[in-house]
């Protein structure tokens, strides 16, 4: 049960982080490696401004986001959006590439030692015999009123409703004059400010280090998957099973092989579930045409 | 600048990345299959050839098995030809991203185990001070340029493997099916076989040329097979030209040269993080410079393959 | 040797793309298959070619049942099909691309490669040099000799047709199935092609199943015809016959009237 809470905290975080990536896949068709970095960058920024500067966690939670959301906006526009016309391989190296810079602006800017968030919320309850720390409660709450605020956003306003005509289907939306540009940048801004809003959480839950982003690139990876990569609700659930399995796995095998059983459930997913047929799906388009 | 044991260094590195690279264009140039592991292959050779050749009781593993360079090196080549075909059976089945995504995770699944099963990898600590050949015959400080003999003679043996593969019936077809699956079908092409053979064979070669990169580095630690390696060998290739022969070889002499050079520069020890992260930065800016601008890299497999008609033939208007 | 289809079906989804469709096509023969847009004609070629097989029925070439069975198992038995669209190896030649049609699997092998099993020395190198004089012969009949060095994809739309249909005759199929092999093809190559396709029966006993909308191609060099409509087979018979048939000129000549010069 204890680990079950754990997971369902883990799962949060994963599902935020993975809902920017999924975004990025959905409407600009490339998986974004540098999506971590963007996590990691996160988490550093955050972490400068409540222990160097004082600041509070909250304020500087919202400052990290926004600005990191800002950054996506210029790298895509810097980096990603020249190469577009040259399809998806490319954009995924690119991305690649971009993630080794934001790499090494991480380490010089700050450093490669761990740090921690000196922040404690206090608080510990027992509900039913299970422990619950005041930082669990608020991550899950936020993660899940982020979710809710981005869904009362695609579905509420005209901005939101492009985005989401865009990712349905861009071809059709560019036709129907959907505002590309500022639906583009929209959406790099809420895939990188989700991203940054993960790495702060981590950050909170254990440390932030240099390497993380690319310690998370695969479970994102595995829950974008998982989720079918195409819906947000899927990449949601799929961030918490994920994570509940991997903190219950802990319980009968040894907790050093948690992120293992991330990677073999996604193996065994992709190769046990439909993607394998999806592979015969594209044979059979080939040969329609 | 005027230090050649440096530069020796540096060129060794570079055949070695060279060839990985090279063997990499055989499965992912040619054989379009996009592999993110070789991490995985290369630890899977590594550890495979390290553990067989363990002869001290002292090191705390469980096997002492002491075996001979000469009968570890293709026994570890072996290995990793079976654990490539283990991951390509399941991961052939899926498609380009997802296969991708699959060979990612086979090759941290490997790297994690490296860390876990300490009673055979010595987890985290690693090996450090290996045999390495002919070390008996020179003295310690010239054993680099006999190092750079060994691994140049095996750059030039990977080069005539890949060009031999690429340019016979076997690298055309391969190249046909990744340009048409299909098509390659509809010919009776077996393209299922054929590519699990090819994934098999890289793995072969991944797994020969991994002890040599442990006579460079001198130790082994399950950190030396994080995915960054994996990328460095993908940017090298996509700077030399994905799908031409010589491509790998000659992108990841430009980006090892372009990247150790910068070890070179004296820095303030303070500025110490700044010059660790010059290495990915330049590695990334290549990458990205090279997409951008010249996307079929500096060789191009246009000009590896077409004769002089096709590269002179200009888009006929349909 | 006959390549029988016996209540061959396909749905797709509440649509009935091929309805229980019974034929026998000899293997010796040039036969054509029509029909409007729509009509099915291609998901036959899929289903007949394993890329998609039918959901009921049963098809055999030669009395072997060969529904089920992957679509290089069928071509390595003769069938070879060619596709509608015409997109071809992208970044191979012209002569790359028929000479890897003519490749048998034993050499591309990586043990191949190196000239190792059954490939090996002599056998292999005459294997090479007839692909070789073949690619010539068979480019020079279709006005493909000087685009041999050319890459499928610099090449204009009616001559990625004409190499899909050169392509496949050099795998040495027993029995071939042409979607569509004169569409966008310049007049003159039409007629290059429809004498290739009739020697290549009266000499050689290769007979083709041709899909097609240009009539005048099909009718004079098909022995028999069959129309398709909405998935269910509306008529079978000699050319003339068929362009007799009022059924036919309604579901199909009626149709391409109305609809003024055809696809
Ligand atoms: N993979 C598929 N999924 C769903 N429907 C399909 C699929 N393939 C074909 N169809 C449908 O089946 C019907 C028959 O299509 P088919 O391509 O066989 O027609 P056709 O006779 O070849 O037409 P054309 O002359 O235009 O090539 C059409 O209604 C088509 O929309
Ligand atoms: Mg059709």
């Amino acid at each position: 049960m204890q680990n079950i809470v754990f997971g369902i905290v883990t799962g949060s975080t994963l599902a935020v982080a993975t809902i920017g990536f999924a975004m990025v896949y959905r409407t600009e068709n490339f998986l974004n490696i540098a999506h971590a970095q963007m996590m990691a960058l996160g988490g550093f920024i955050g972490v400068v401004l409540v222990d160097s500067y004082g600041w509070n966690i909250f304020a500087a939670g919202a400052v990290t986001v926004v600005s990191v959301g800002a950054l996506g906006v210029v790298v895509a526009a810097v980096f990603f959006r020249p190469v577009r016309h040259l399809g998806g391989t490319v954009l995924l190296f690119t991305s690649i590439g971009v993630s080794l810079m934001l790499y090494a602006v991480i380490i010089a800017l700050f450093s490669t030692q761990a740090r921690f968030y000196p922040v404690g919320f206090g608080g510990r309850y027992e509900i039913a015999g299970v422990n619950v720390l005041t930082a669990d409660l608020v991550i899950v709450g936020l993660a899940f009123a982020s979710i809710i605020a981005l869904q009362v956003f695609l579905n509420g306003t005209g901005l939101g409703r492009a985005v989401r005509a865009t990712a349905s289907n861009g071809e059709l939306a560019r036709v129907r004059g959907v505002p590309v540009g500022r639906v583009s940048n929209t959406i790099w801004f809420i895939s990188s400010a989700f991203g940054a809003m993960a790495g702060v959480m981590i950050g909170v839950l254990s440390s932030v280090n240099a390497e993380i982003g690319w310690h998370h690139i695969l479970t994102v990876l595995a829950a974008a998957v998982l989720g079918g990569l195409r819906s947000i609700s899927g990449v949601i659930v799929a961030g918490l099973l994920l994570g509940i399995v991997m903190d219950v796995s802990v319980l009968y095998i040894p907790s050093a092989y948690r992120p293992v059983v991330a990677f073999g459930v996604l193996v065994a997913v992709l190769v046990l579930r439909p993607e394998g047929l999806l592979a015969v799906q594209r044979r059979k388009e080939a040969a329609v045409t | 600048m005027t230090n050649p044991v440096f530069w020796v260094g540096v060129l060794t590195l570079a055949l070695i990345y060279g060839s990985l690279a090279m063997v990499l264009n055989v499965e992912s140039g040619w054989g379009g299959m996009w592999d993110l592991g070789v991490a995985g292959l290369l630890a899977s050779g590594a550890y495979c050839y390290i553990i067989l050749g363990i002869d001290d009781p002292d090191l705390g593993t469980r096997f002492v098995p002491g075996l001979p360079m000469w009968l570890a090196w293709p026994l570890a080549a072996a290995f990793t030809g079976l654990v490539a075909l283990a991951i390509a059976l399941p991961s052939l089945r899926l498609r380009r991203e997802y296969f991708l995504i699959t060979t990612l995770a086979f090759a941290e699944i490997i790297r994690q185990i490296a860390v876990i099963q300490a009673d055979l990898t010595r987890g985290t600590t690693g090996f450090s001070s290996l045999d390495r050949p002919f070390d008996t015959l020179v003295e310690p400080r010239d054993y680099n340029y006999v190092l750079l003999g060994i691994v140049a003679f095996a750059a030039l043996v990977v080069y005539l493997i890949t060009r031999r593969i690429g340019t016979s019936a076997y690298g055309r077809t391969l190249r046909a099916a990744r340009d048409n699956e299909a098509l390659a079908l509809a010919l009776g092409k077996r393209v299922n076989r054929m590519r699990i053979k090819t994934f098999v064979v890289a793995g072969v070669l991944i797994g020969a040329i991994a002890p040599l990169y442990l006579f460079y580095i001198r130790a082994i630690t399950p950190q030396l097979f994080a995915p960054g390696i994996t990328f460095t060998i993908w940017t090298a290739l996509v700077i030399g030209g994905i799908g031409s022969i010589r491509g790998g070889l000659v992108g990841a002499v430009v980006l090892i040269v372009f990247t150790e050079a910068v070890g070179l520069i004296e820095v303030d020890p303070q500025y110490i993080n700044i010059l660790v992260s010059i290495e990915p930065f330049l590695v990334g800016l290549l990458l990205v410079l090279v997409l951008r601008f010249r996307p079929d890299g500096l060789i191009s497999e246009r000009n590896a393959f077409g004769t002089r008609a096709g590269r002179r033939a200009r888009r006929v208007p349909a | 040797m006959e390549l029988v289809l016996d209540g061959v079906r396909k749905v797709f989804g509440g649509v009935v793309a091929v309805a229980d469709v019974s034929a026998v096509i000899p293997q010796d023969q040039v036969t054509a298959l029509i029909g409007p847009n729509g009509a099915g004609k291609t998901t036959l070629f899929n289903a007949v070619t394993g890329f998609d097989p039918p959901d009921q029925g049963t098809i055999t070439f030669g009395g072997r049942r060969i529904n089920g069975l992957p679509p290089w198992r069928v071509a390595e038995l003769g069938l070879i099909r060619t596709f509608q669209t015409p997109v071809g190896f992208t970044t191979l030649t012209v002569r790359e691309s028929m000479l890897a049609a003519a490749t048998p699997w034993f050499m591309e092998t990586p043990r191949g490669a190196f000239g190792l099993g059954p490939g090996f020395g002599r056998k292999g190198r005459k294997l090479e040099r007839d692909a070789e004089i073949r690619t010539g012969e068979i480019a020079a009949e279709l006005g493909l000799e000087d685009l041999l060095d050319v890459r499928t994809d610099e090449l204009s739309a009616g001559d990625r047709k004409l190499l899909e249909f050169a392509r496949q005759l050099m795998a040495q199929p027993k029995m071939l199935l042409l979607d569509e092999p004169a569409a966008a093809v310049a007049p003159a190559n039409i007629g290059r092609l429809s004498q290739l396709v009739r020697r290549l029966c009266d000499e050689r006993g290769l007979g083709s199943l041709i899909i097609d909308h240009n009539l005048s191609f099909l009718m004079q060099i098909a022995d028999e015809v069959h129309v398709l409509d909405q998935g269910v087979l509306i008529a079978s018979g000699p050319p003339e016959a068929i362009a007799a048939d009022p059924e036919v000129m309604r579901v199909y000549l009626g149709e391409q009237a109305a609809e003024g010069a055809g696809p």
